[in-house]
């Protein structure tokens, strides 16, 4: 898990173009949309695709969207319990 | 002639419901949608979502939105031989459906993209026409239709025009197909806008044009009332969740068509059908209506057809009040009780004297236009534009650098060409706020902070008037290739909401709350021309300060492609320029104004710009300097307009190639804009290229002209109060 979160970490700097904020910049459990790092619902979009992507896991539904995106921590565990390529 | 009534003489529509007026009427009576299965192109990953296209339409070797264009123009044109004075036309996709399929094809004859710039869809009407005079492209998105309708209104009320060609047309596109879809906007089950259980749009195509003209014909199908723009200057893509900025487009439409809420009996709604949209305009319609007039979105019916969406509600408000009916809010089944708004649910006879009809667009983009029964409602006041257009601050991006550094470099006698930096492009702007911005937005905002800073202004303009030529290239480019190489599958929603025209235009007045009339035209070479003009257009003795812009990028794939002018493996240039002005006379400062704007195919085009500039005699009185803007694709063509000009004038100052020095992009006339208002300010102008001379000394009381030659013949006048 702790290495899913790293690597999440290093991929939303990267998708989102946080050129400003470093992996240790983020803690994992603060709120993920609307809080410091001034992400918005289009970000979240991008997250989408690259969790699609990259983990196979498909969120396409707002009330489940909302709740994953909640935190880094909560994304992480979702896309843990989720992905067929993760097996744990 | 009373030039403040602009009646529709006549009307051309293509959308899913049919072609033509009475296919439209027929299918929105018998509430049919135009929503079905994807037939324009196929998809790797089948089943499609459900789309809205134009069934029969013609077959012809120009792409999908031009001939969509051009079969609604014959259509608004009806039996009239005059062609219209100017046409005015919104689009977003121009060629791009067919530039897919050759970017597929890796076919890298620059030729083959001929079509693919925006301008060349109302260029292509404007060359079946035969119209002599402009040809403008709006590009704002979802509202480019109103927005186009909305400009033409302002410049025939001004009397620059008496006969306009004006509405929008857009084809779908893989790019808006998967965009969309890429931001969870489509309803998979087809759009069914207000309703409780609707899941987004279905994204369409379509044309439509409207015949406008302050000579009132024997049989007019409405009047067009008034127009409102707004900007919500808040998010990039997602409306202002209040509808502020959509409430306040629909308040600046009534005071503009001297009416009041209790005066409208219908409201077209924009009602796509995403959550968002649809809440925000409720919410805005509860606060300007407490007690609203029947009201629905045709969307359900002819799906979103873009820059054709605002045209082709404008045609059925014009029907809807002729023929006495009202279309329904096709699909809607379910009242969403947040909402408090009951569409129609099925068509209704009512007679209708005026309609508010709605459009709004990414970037904020909102454009209301009130349609009415012609000779019913007074006319309203008229058009006050008496000062000239005051320049309060400039600025420039060049290879160079900033202003400082383009205009030292220029007045050694050296080119500036070359690409900036991108950070040093982004060195004041915020990193937080552009890090999802890529190179043509982070352009239009450098330009528009360095403009602000060197008004002196203590708020910030309210409107923003943004020429581009190409528009987002990086955005683009990014998106379709990441559409090819996931198989489809993963497209960037960030890029495609960056890739439409006018975002840059929306992220500068997100960063300045600009929230009035925010247009973006694109004219090629011309495209900063265009912005003027519009500005020139829209602002009245009473408006605020305003930003004009023009940028253009280089992009290593897509430039050499698409830019006739840029020779495959030249290093590229790109940059441009930004104004902070307002219509106020103000001594002392530099005014501009754009007396000409015509093909170079219109007969007796250089006599007329010689008229239009007070002829040779005043030329001659008046002009000190001269700076000609001849792109290289038209070098021959250029050079030969510029000695006939010359001859005919008897003009003998110094003429300056300013594309020998910006590098050749489409908006380098802006960076020419900001060059001559340097030399009116310092008196001083370069040496010619590669010479070993002296700066020149600008005689006093002179004006400069900055001269635009090639396909079109432009002319921008500059001189100090």
């Amino acid at each position: 898990m702790d290495t899913l979160t790293e690597e999440l970490k290093n991929k939303l700097i990267e998708i989102l173009n946080l050129t400003d904020v470093s992996p240790e910049d983020i803690d994992e459990n603060e709120q993920l949309v609307g809080g410091e790092l001034g992400i918005d619902s289009i970000d979240v979009l991008e997250m989408v695709v690259m969790v699609e992507k990259e983990y196979g896991v498909v969120i396409n539904n707002k009330e489940i969207g909302e709740k994953v995106f909640s935190t880094l921590a909560a994304l992480a565990e979702y896309i843990h319990s989720n992905s067929p390529r993760l097996s744990s | 002639m009373n030039r403040n009534n602009v009646y529709i003489a006549g009307a051309g529509i293509l959308s899913p419901l049919g072609i033509g007026l009475e296919a439209t009427e027929k299918a929105l009576r018998e509430n049919r949608s135009g929503i079905g299965p994807l037939g324009v192109f196929s998809i790797r990953h089948p089943p499609a979502l459900p789309v809205a296209e134009v069934q029969e339409l013609a077959d012809s070797p120009l792409p999908r939105t031009h001939t969509l264009a051009i079969q609604a123009a014959l259509q608004a044109m009806g039996d009239r031989r005059e062609a219209p004075d100017a046409i005015i036309l919104g689009t977003t996709t121009g060629g791009i459906l067919s530039t897919e399929q050759l970017l597929t094809d890796k076919v890298q004859n620059p030729q083959k993209y001929s079509y693919h710039g925006l301008s060349t869809v109302a260029e292509a009407v404007a060359r079946q026409l035969r119209c002599p005079g402009k040809a403008l492209t709006v590009s704002t998105a979802c509202s480019s239709g109103a927005v186009a309708i909305s400009l033409a209104l302002k410049m025939l009320q001004s009397g620059k025009a008496e006969w306009i060609l004006a509405g929008g047309a857009d084809s779908l596109s893989h790019l808006t197909y998967f965009g969309f879809h890429s931001l969870q906007l489509v309803d998979p089950g087809g759009s069914k806008p207000f309703d409780k259980n609707r899941q987004g749009m279905s994204v369409g195509e379509g044309a439509a044009l409207l015949l406008l003209t302050t000579t009132k014909p024997e049989k007019p199908l409405a009047q067009l009332l008034g127009a409102g723009l707004s900007c919500d200057a808040y998010h990039a893509a997602a409306p202002q969740p209040q509808g502020k900025g959509a409430a306040k487009a629909m308040q600046t439409a009534l005071e503009n068509a001297g009416l009041t809420a209790d005066d409208i009996d219908y409201i077209s709604l924009h009602g796509t059908g995403t959550a968002d949209n649809d809440r925000a305009e409720a919410k805005a319609v509860s606060d300007l209506f407490p007690q609203p007039p029947p009201l629905s979105s045709i969307k359900g019916a002819t799906g979103h057809g873009l820059a054709a969406a605002g045209a082709i509600e404008a045609v059925v408000a014009a029907l809807a009040i002729e023929k006495s009916f009202l279309p329904a809010n096709t699909g809607y089944r379910e009242a969403d009780p947040e909402l408090q708004l009951t569409p129609l649910d099925k068509p209704v006879s009512h007679s209708t004297a005026a309609v508010l009809s709605n459009s709004f667009g990414f970037g904020g983009n909102n454009g209301c236009l009130i349609i009415g029964r012609p000779d019913t409602f007074a006319a309203v006041r008229p058009l006050l534009q008496s000062a000239p257009l005051s320049i309060l601050g400039t600025s420039c991006i060049s290879g160079a650098g900033n202003k400082e550094a383009s205009m030292s470099r220029l007045l050694q006698g050296k080119s500036m060409a070359g690409m900036l930096d991108l950070d040093a492009i982004s060195k004041n702007l915020p990193t937080r706020k552009i890090r999802r911005l890529k190179r043509l937005s982070r352009l239009a905002l450098s330009l528009a902070a360095a403009a602000y800073d060197d008004s002196g202004l203590t708020q910030p303009p309210k409107s923003v008037f943004m020429g581009t030529g190409w528009g987002a290239l990086s955005e683009t480019y990014d998106f379709l290739k990441k559409l090819r190489d996931t198989e489809e599958q993963f497209p960037s929603p960030i890029d495609f909401v960056g890739s439409v025209h006018n975002s840059a235009a929306g992220q500068v007045a997100i960063m300045f709350g600009s929230t009035m009339a925010n247009i973006t035209t694109s004219g090629g070479d011309y495209s900063f021309e265009q912005a003027v003009l519009a500005a020139e257009t829209m602002l009245d003795d009473t408006s605020p300060p305003a930003f004009v812009l023009s940028a253009d990028e280089g992009h290593d794939q897509f430039s050499p492609l698409f830019d006739p002018s840029i020779q495959p493996g030249a290093p590229l240039a790109d940059g441009g320029g930004g104004f902070c002005l307002c219509r106020k006379a103000i001594p002392g400062k530099v005014a501009l104004q754009i007396p000409f704007y015509r093909p170079a195919a219109a007969p007796g085009v250089l006599d007329a710009l010689v008229n239009a500039l007070g002829g040779a005699e005043r030329l001659r009185n008046q002009n000190g300097l001269i700076l000609a803007g001849i792109p290289a694709c038209s070098s021959k063509d250029g050079e030969q307009q510029l000695l006939e000009f010359l001859n005919k004038t008897m003009l003998s100052v110094p003429v300056l190639h300013y594309r020998e020095m910006s590098g050749e992009f489409a908006s380098a006339s802006a960076l020419a804009a900001v060059m001559a208002v340097h030399f009116l300010e310092t008196g001083l102008f370069p040496p010619p290229l590669a010479s070993q001379g002296r700066e020149g000394l600008l005689p006093a009381a002179k004006k400069v002209l900055v001269l635009g030659l090639g396909t079109t013949i432009t002319a921008m006048e500059f001189w100090i109060q």
